[in-house]
């Protein structure tokens, strides 16, 4: 539903010293990223992809930052990310689950994981856990449906999940460090 | 005898899948992915041919030239995997001469792996475990076409496969096979005896089912919303930064390595023709994901024509319906195809599907089984759910269309819809898409025939949900009566 747009005039935008789109980054973008396209303006997808990787969402600075870098207005650049669902406009938490919900899913009980998720983290769909570690999310088909029900848990596949197989995952990932992606 | 018993297998040996076990010649518990060392080596001669590792783009761009490539894929009649069945051939063949636009010959091919269509998952098979075999094909048709630069756009949630393309298409670019040196380390092609430069960049989407439209994808290529554009102009002539672009599924390039080994002759027998005189055959084989309630979901490669019945019950291939259940309808092949019937169960999955079983078209040959269980007003309104939050909101009758299909199916199922509200939701269903006219892309003809099926095919229990209303009937007499 990227058409709906909400009021924006008057909005406060953090603003902090340091850039999100770091000297490090952009000589990186510069050398392996931006010639291949032969509009500036093809990179911006990637470029978002590496910020997001980097600070794991996509704060307004670092979107003017980003049109700064691609000669691409910011409203342009805001435009572009929030059409996209992966792309973060708020912080999430440092591991997403995402449970898919589509057709193949849906008729293999892809309720039962849901709701497995949501008793283990105590949040529900779309929420992030306040210790600021878990966000869950129900997403379309995520290519997985020979294994329905199916989810990702950060960048990791799961088929054929269970109630029990997700808690277990779940507390895996709680283990290891935040899978900015 | 009913027509599925006597259905055999004419492709006795995987072709895709000759590197990634499948059932019934392999067990995908012994899948790895295949890097280029190992796709270097030559394949044992199952009857696919003995090149493999990069050999049959040597003999290709050495033997052949570009139109004699597309000559020969036209010929093979190689439709395209991706949904709507065009042949590649034909499509590489509207490309406008080089230079004929005075643009130094620029032009591109995307490869369309974005997936995203519900219960498709045939794509990432490849992608996870021969990424050199699309590779390959790739490179054949840059050949082809004259092109020097392709991107692969591959969705936003298929992380790990894009490590493994990224990962491939270094490994070409250390090797020499791709490059701007031209070709396998700079050969000579027979075009002109020269060397042909080739660049190969991933593009990773970020969760936009509309991303898979093609120009949506070339959109998003350019740094922008996946908007779909107008047609005409066609993307052959005016496609990503306004060049001419070619667009191809990574199956649909897949194949190409195998029949520029073994001829279009050979992939003509594979398959089946069409029965409708002087519509293009279904030849070679096809990557059917089967999702849903069997007993072994999975990917499986068939000859095109394989009747549905036999993909479910063989021990071959899905071995049976789960729990010995009865089957009650299926995805003809990605929810835009819309579903298949009690009845249906002999359906051939082959391009003729759409014009024998009132469905929209083979799709991605992805069928989800749905077993006697299923609630299939539930299966509806998780459809149009999809496509509502799917909907890319650029034409009113989709990004409306599809919010009030939604509405109405979850009130359907809910129990507090009426009769009528049957009538409104066909209506609605039907007035959207590109065939009435009402819309740029093929996403809302989707939402029309995955709800119109449903509601067609299963009346009763639509009509078991709903409230009766009792409406006024109008009876017309003379000129006006039908
Ligand atoms: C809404 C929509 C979504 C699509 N999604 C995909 C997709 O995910 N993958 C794909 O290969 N084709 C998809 N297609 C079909 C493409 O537009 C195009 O026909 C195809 O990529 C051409 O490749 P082919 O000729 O090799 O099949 C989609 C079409 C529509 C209308
Ligand atoms: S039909 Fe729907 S998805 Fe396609 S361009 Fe129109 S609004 Fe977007
Ligand atoms: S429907 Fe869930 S992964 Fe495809």
């Amino acid at each position: 539903m990227a058409w709906i747009v909400k009021n924006s005039a008057g909005m406060k935008i953090p603003r902090r010293a340091e850039p999100y789109l770091t000297a490090a980054l952009k000589e990186q973008l510069t050398r392996e990223i931006l010639p291949r396209y032969e509009q500036k303006r093809g990179a911006l997808l990637p470029t978002l992809h590496a910020v997001q990787h980097e600070w794991g969402w996509l704060p307004w600075q670092a979107l003017e930052e980003v049109g700064a870098f691609l000669d691409v207005n910011p409203a342009e650049v805001w435009d572009t990310a929030s059409f996209y669902e992966e792309f973060w406009l708020q912080p999430k938490g440092a591991h997403v689950v995402a449970v898919c919900r589509s057709i193949a899913c849906e008729v293999c009980d892809h309720a039962s994981i849901t709701a497995a998720c949501k008793s283990k983290l105590g949040i529900e769909v779309g929420q992030t856990t306040d210790d600021g570690k878990f966000t869950l999310v129900e997403l379309e088909c995520l290519g997985l449906c020979e294994g329905a029900p199916a989810c990702l848990v950060d960048e990791t596949m799961h088929l054929n999940a269970t109630p029990e197989s997700i808690t277990k995952a779940i507390d895996e990932a709680r283990s290891t460090q935040g899978g900015h992606h | 005898m009913s027509p599925t018993a006597s259905w055999t297998a004419k492709t006795t040996y995987p072709v895709l899948t000759r590197r990634i076990p499948c059932w019934p010649h392999g067990n995908p518990k012994d899948r790895h992915t295949v890097w280029l060392d190992e796709y270097l080596r030559p394949p044992a001669n199952t009857g696919a041919g003995t090149l493999g590792g990069y050999e049959s783009l040597r003999k290709t761009i050495t033997t052949m030239t570009p139109d004699e490539v597309v000559e020969h894929v036209k010929k093979a009649v190689l439709r395209g995997r991706g949904g709507a069945g065009f042949p590649a051939g034909m499509k590489w063949s509207f490309l406008p001469k080089p230079d004929a636009n005075g643009d130094g010959g620029q032009r591109y091919l995307a490869i369309n792996a974005d997936e995203s269509e519900p219960a498709s998952f045939k794509d990432r098979l490849l992608m996870d475990f021969d990424p050199h075999s699309v590779l390959e094909g790739i490179a054949i048709a840059c050949y082809a076409c004259r092109i020097q630069t392709a991107y692969f756009y591959i969705r936003g949630e298929y992380h790990h496969q894009a490590k493994v393309m990224e990962k491939a298409i270094r490994e070409c670019y250390e090797r020499g096979i791709f490059g701007k040196q031209g070709l396998l380390q700079g050969t000579r092609t027979k075009n002109r005896d020269q060397a042909w430069g080739l660049d190969v960049h991933l593009h990773r989407g970020a969760g936009a089912y509309i991303c898979g439209e093609e120009t949506g994808l070339l959109e998003s290529i350019e740094g922008k919303r996946g908007w779909p554009r107008n047609k005409p102009p066609f993307p052959a002539i005016k496609g990503l930064f306004a060049r001419p672009t070619i667009i191809n599924n990574v199956e649909t390039l897949a194949h190409v390595p195998s029949i520029m080994e073994m001829g279009w002759e050979w992939f003509s027998k594979q398959g089946c023709d069409s029965t409708f005189a002087g519509a293009p055959a279904s030849w070679g084989t096809k990557l059917m994901g089967v999702s849903g309630h069997v007993n072994r979901p999975g990917v499986y490669e068939c000859d095109l024509g394989i009747p549905l019945r036999v993909l479910i019950e063989s021990k071959d291939y899905c071995n049976g319906m789960r729990n010995g259940k009865k089957f009650k309808g299926a995805i003809a092949g990605g929810i835009s195809m819309g579903v298949l019937g009690p009845d249906q169960m002999d359906a051939e999955m082959d391009f003729d599907i759409g014009r024998k079983y009132n469905v929209l078209g083979l799709g991605t040959a992805c069928p989800t089984v749905f077993d006697e269980d299923t609630d299939m007003v539930a299966v509806a309104r998780n459809i149009a759910r999809f496509y509502k939050h799917e909907s890319c909101g650029q034409c009113t009758p989709c990004r409306e269309g599809s919010g009030w299909l939604y509405q109405l199916l979850t009130r359907i199922e809910s129990g507090a819809a009426k009769t009528k509200d049957l009538d409104l939701a066909l209506e609605i269903a039907t007035s959207m898409g590109t065939m009435p006219g009402t819309t740029i892309c093929g996403l809302a003809d989707g939402n029309n025939w995955a709800v119109r099926t449903i509601m067609n095919k299963y009346p009763q229990e639509f009509e078991a949900r709903v409230k009766r209303t009792f409406v006024p009937v109008g009876i017309s007499v003379g000129a006006g009566a039908k």
